[in-house]
């Protein structure tokens, strides 16, 4: 027979207690939520924040911004993916991750890796560290040393465009970072390939 | 009525005595003042017992959509966290917060990991089903945030949604109810438990994140033009790779299409941040909250994310509505 009997209500010390571990909780949570935004918390919040609540807050991963966007439509916002070509043997395919067969939150995750490779660095703290880590984590499963590691993203058509028909629905393909991983004398070498329209043009002085 | 006999005599021993005694209610009983009101609003939002079913339903799903986020690392475990893997713990160490820790992080060969891995994942089938759930719900929480600590960078919404509700579960009774151990203990001849204050605070807090992280998503949306100007629906269907559906088809045709769904995105979304703190709005936005945020996740090509929130949705529901479907989960009293 189920337990129908109400049960004792928490004496006034629990509730107290309660009461004030809540409260804490709460504020850490609207705290957190404004102190990661993704337009920056004030000087204030992020000094609060970061001395008294993400410390705790961390570890149980509940220190969020939960700031869930979906898309701005800028660049960073498209799908990446990352492309990988050995070096040591020119024969040898492109292998794209996630490939074709890659389906589901698992593809979701190489393109979070692959994103987060390419916009790590635009942070001068992190840059370098992912594509060195992804590229030499690559060495094994694809028996080499020297390799290509290119993160490609997909930029969609603008809808106006389509219409037009100045565009293709399908949009295009952008280099997002590409670079040369290898490995020198048990030392990982990344060597970042600067995209060509960054390279500032040979402009020729006029002739006389 | 005190009120009303002092007026006749003076109108300065009216102002007295109206801003000394409460107003009458309808019933004729004077309201509580403004800060007995809050306090009583707290004490009965936190403090008044829950029965154990709405919480065993978040447990079956949110332990399903945990099990899917966990299985979606199974085949390449070894390329991001295996000892030559992408995700080194040097890496990690330059990378993710000096509070951040995983258990995983000691783990130094491919067997170790898929031990780690397996157990962490049979935990979190013993809290979908509900063995040992005052062990696995807190075990099962820490498994899948560790997991997320080995690789933040690869970590999603619905990651972050669904480490919330496992934390919930982990402080409720959510093992009460629809459980292997309730199985158990009525084989053993143990009553069923009733009403608890654990979980009523697990459903409460639930409640909380529904709201801000609903909240949290439309004023991050609402930060980019394409969210006003009603494009944004197309952005997100023009990503060939991420889509679920592919909508581009009607939006090309209808411009008001496009923008009625871009629209209707956002105004679910605060609808369902606010709604959920007023019972009568409740009663329709918990419900709609099932059916909408898979349809979200789906359009956004977040479709895990979608079903995280739904789950979410349904610890919000409203008692009376859950009582309709009480005596097909379990006896438990309605709360």
């Amino acid at each position: 027979m189920p337990d129908h009997t109400p049960p004792p209500p928490p004496s006034e010390p629990v509730r107290a207690g309660l009461t004030v571990a809540l409260g804490l909780y709460l504020v850490g949570l609207l705290l957190c939520v404004a102190g990661n935004s993704a337009s920056g918390g004030s000087a204030l919040v992020r000094t609060i924040h970061g001395k008294l609540f993400a410390p705790w807050m961390t570890l149980p991963w509940l220190d969020l911004g939960y700031d869930t966007r979906l898309t701005h439509a800028v660049a960073e916002d498209g799908d990446h993916w990352f492309e990988i070509r050995r070096l040591d043997a020119p024969a040898s395919q492109t292998v794209v991750l996630p490939g074709p067969t890659i389906r589901g939150e698992r593809a979701a995750r190489w393109r979070r890796l692959a994103r987060a490779t390419a916009l790590g660095e635009a942070d001068p703290d992190r840059e370098a560290l992912l594509p060195a880590a992804v590229g030499a984590g690559a060495f094994g499963p694809w028996n080499t040393h020297d390799l290509s590691l290119a993160v490609m993203r997909h930029l969609p058509p603008d809808r106006g465009d389509v219409r037009a028909g100045n565009a293709a629905v399908a949009g295009r393909d952008d280099e997002a970072y590409a670079a040369r991983v290898r490995l020198v004398d048990g030392e990982v070498q990344l060597i970042e390939r600067t995209p060509p329209a960054e390279l500032a043009p040979l402009v020729r002085e006029p002739g006389p | 009525m005190t009120t009303m006999n002092v007026t006749t005599t003076t109108t300065m021993t009216t102002m007295n005595v109206t801003t000394a005694t409460a107003a009458p209610t309808p019933s004729g009983r004077a309201a509580p003042p403004p800060e007995d009101a809050i306090g009583d609003m707290w004490m009965r939002f936190w403090f008044t017992p829950a029965g154990p079913w709405p919480l065993a339903l978040v447990r079956i799903l949110g332990g399903l959509v945990a099990l899917a986020l966990w299985a979606s690392y199974a085949w390449d475990l070894e390329t991001w966290f295996g000892p030559q893997g992408m995700i080194s713990p040097a890496l990690l160490a330059a990378w993710r917060s000096p509070w951040a820790a995983s258990l995983f992080d000691g783990v130094t060969s491919p067997t170790a990991l898929w031990l780690g891995y397996t157990a962490g994942g049979l935990v979190l089938l013993a809290l979908t089903i509900g063995l040992a759930t005052p062990l696995t719900t807190p075990l099962g929480a820490l498994a899948f945030t560790t997991l997320l600590h080995r690789g933040p960078m690869l970590a999603g919404p619905a990651d972050d949604v669904t480490a919330v509700i496992l934390w919930c579960l982990a402080i409720g009774r959510a093992g009460d109810g629809l459980s292997v151990d309730r199985l158990i203990g009525a084989w053993r001849g143990r009553a069923e438990s009733g009403a608890t204050l654990r979980t009523r605070i697990a459903l409460g807090l639930l409640r909380v994140h529904a709201s801000v992280i609903a909240a949290a998503a439309a004023l991050a949306q609402l930060r980019g033009d394409v969210w006003w100007n009603g494009t944004a629906a197309w952005w997100l269907t023009a990503r060939v790779e991420s889509r679920l559906v592919d909508l581009t088809g009607p939006f090309l045709a209808s411009e008001y299409l496009m923008n009625l769904v871009t629209h209707a995105l956002v105004g679910f979304e605060i609808l369902f941040a606010a709604g959920l703190w007023f019972s009568t709005a409740r009663r329709v936005v918990a419900p709609l909250g099932i059916v909408a945020w898979p349809l979200v996740g789906a359009v956004a090509g977040e479709p895990l994310w979608g079903l995280a929130l739904a789950v979410l949705a349904v610890g919000c529901l409203p008692s009376e509505r859950r009582g309709v479907y009480g005596p097909f989960w379990c006896s438990s009293p309605r709360t």
